[in-house]
């Protein structure tokens, strides 16, 4: 320091050369330590950021980590809605099935009963007169009301078995119809076979020649009779399942019915006494 | 439940007691049996029917001059009527639906097409 003031020239406040050089140091390392400082500084800066773009990109990664998983609960929850929906819709198809089935059930149940109305009102008719007019009024009602015939004859074979003879008739002039011999003749067949004999044609387009339908009539299972129909209403162009049931009531009761309401009118219609039940017994 | 009520205008007892089987299958409808037109007017006359099925050919009084007669009365002037007949030509049906018939239904009759159009009329399900 002595030397310093040495090598100062006197009166001079100005530094000497030493301190300058010290200064000058110390001005460029506290410089250096500025910048050192300032650089510091900025990369603390660029970290701050560089950690709130990592946090903000932390949080966007946390979030979409959370909406993956909601969408994988989602689609978690379509399967099984998909699975439910396929279930329902499989159940769905065999109620429809079973459904059907009923339906179809319930149609073939409403026919058959139709049916059975048809043949117990036809029955019911048929046996609900007791003179030999008003059951014949009531067969030429249900051959038209229930079978649909638009012309048609009730034959009675006679009592030497040789001609069918014609006693009741609807849609056809009785000029046009006499006896039928039995033997060669369809009427006759018919009588002959017991068995009703349908044509397969169109029942509308019968003839006198060749009829829709001849039904045979017995009686205590002896076939008296038969019943012509040469043709059917425009609208009746089939026989069904129900006509031909109907074929077999006239074929059953028709005769039974006639005859024993002729029994009855030649009795004057006289109910018979209680002996004659007296032996029913069996 | 509502509950219906049907006039059956036929001479005929086997067709009316066909008829009143088949309606019996329509879950309350209560059936009213007329012998002839001029029946079926007199009933008309003293009570209110929701639907008529009526005959064409009856004695005293066919279907067609009821059908004319219900569509002049006030009360019943928009009641559906079913023709039912044996006449299945097409000037027929025509004939009967210009006079006012709301159903043409041909004999033979089959139930279920019966009980189909009075419901079908009624707008019962």
């Amino acid at each position: 320091m002595a030397e310093d003031r040495k090598s100062r020239p006197a009166g001079s406040d100005a530094p000497g050369p030493d301190l300058r050089d010290e200064r000058d140091q110390f001005l460029k390392k506290f410089t250096r330590g500025a910048r050192l400082t300032e650089d510091f500084l900025r990369e603390v800066e660029e970290l701050h950021n560089r950690l709130r773009d990592l946090e903000r990109e932390n949080a966007g990664l946390r979030a979409k980590v959370q909406a993956d998983e909601a969408v994988r609960e989602l689609l978690s929850k379509i399967d099984l809605l998909e699975q439910e929906k396929r279930e329902l819709l499989k159940r769905f198809h065999s109620v429809e099935a079973v459904n059907s089935e009923f339906t179809l059930r319930v149609q073939e149940v409403e026919s058959e009963f139709a049916n059975l109305a048809n043949l117990f009102v036809a029955s019911n008719q048929l046996h609900s007169s007791l003179s030999p007019r008003g059951v014949t009024r009531r067969i030429k009602e249900v051959l038209a009301q229930l079978v649909g015939a638009e012309r048609y004859c009730m034959y009675l074979a006679n009592a030497e078995g040789t001609e069918l003879v014609p006693i009741a008739h609807e849609g056809v002039p009785g000029s046009e119809l006499a006896p039928v011999p039995i033997q060669g003749s369809r009427l006759g067949e018919t009588l002959c076979s017991g068995a009703a004999a349908v044509s397969d044609g169109d029942p509308t387009q019968g003839t006198l020649a060749a009829p829709a339908a001849v039904i045979p009539l017995s009686v205590d299972e002896k076939v008296v009779g038969v019943i012509a129909i040469f043709s059917t209403l425009a609208q009746k162009n089939r026989f069904d399942t129900v006509d031909f049931e109907l074929f077999k009531l006239l074929g059953q009761h028709a005769a039974a019915a006639l005859v024993s309401a002729s029994l009855f009118a030649t009795t004057d219609r006289k109910l018979p006494g209680l002996e004659a039940f007296l032996d029913l017994s069996v | 439940m509502a509950e219906y009520s049907c006039l059956i205008v036929e001479d005929s007892p086997m067709m009316r007691q066909l008829l009143v089987f088949a309606l019996a299958r329509v879950r309350n409808l209560r059936v009213t049996e007329a012998d002839d037109g001029v029946d079926g007017l007199r009933k008309l006359a003293s009570a209110r029917y929701d639907i008529i099925v009526t005959d064409i050919n009856m004695p005293i009084m066919d279907g067609l001059k009821l059908v004319k007669r219900v569509r002049s009365d006030p009360i019943h002037k928009d009641t559906p009527i079913v023709i039912i007949t044996t006449e299945g030509s097409q000037e027929d049906r025509q004939r009967a639906l210009q006079l006012g018939a709301n159903a043409y239904i041909t004999k033979p009759i089959q139930a279920p097409q019966v009980i189909a159009t009075v419901k079908e009329l009624l707008k019962i399900d």
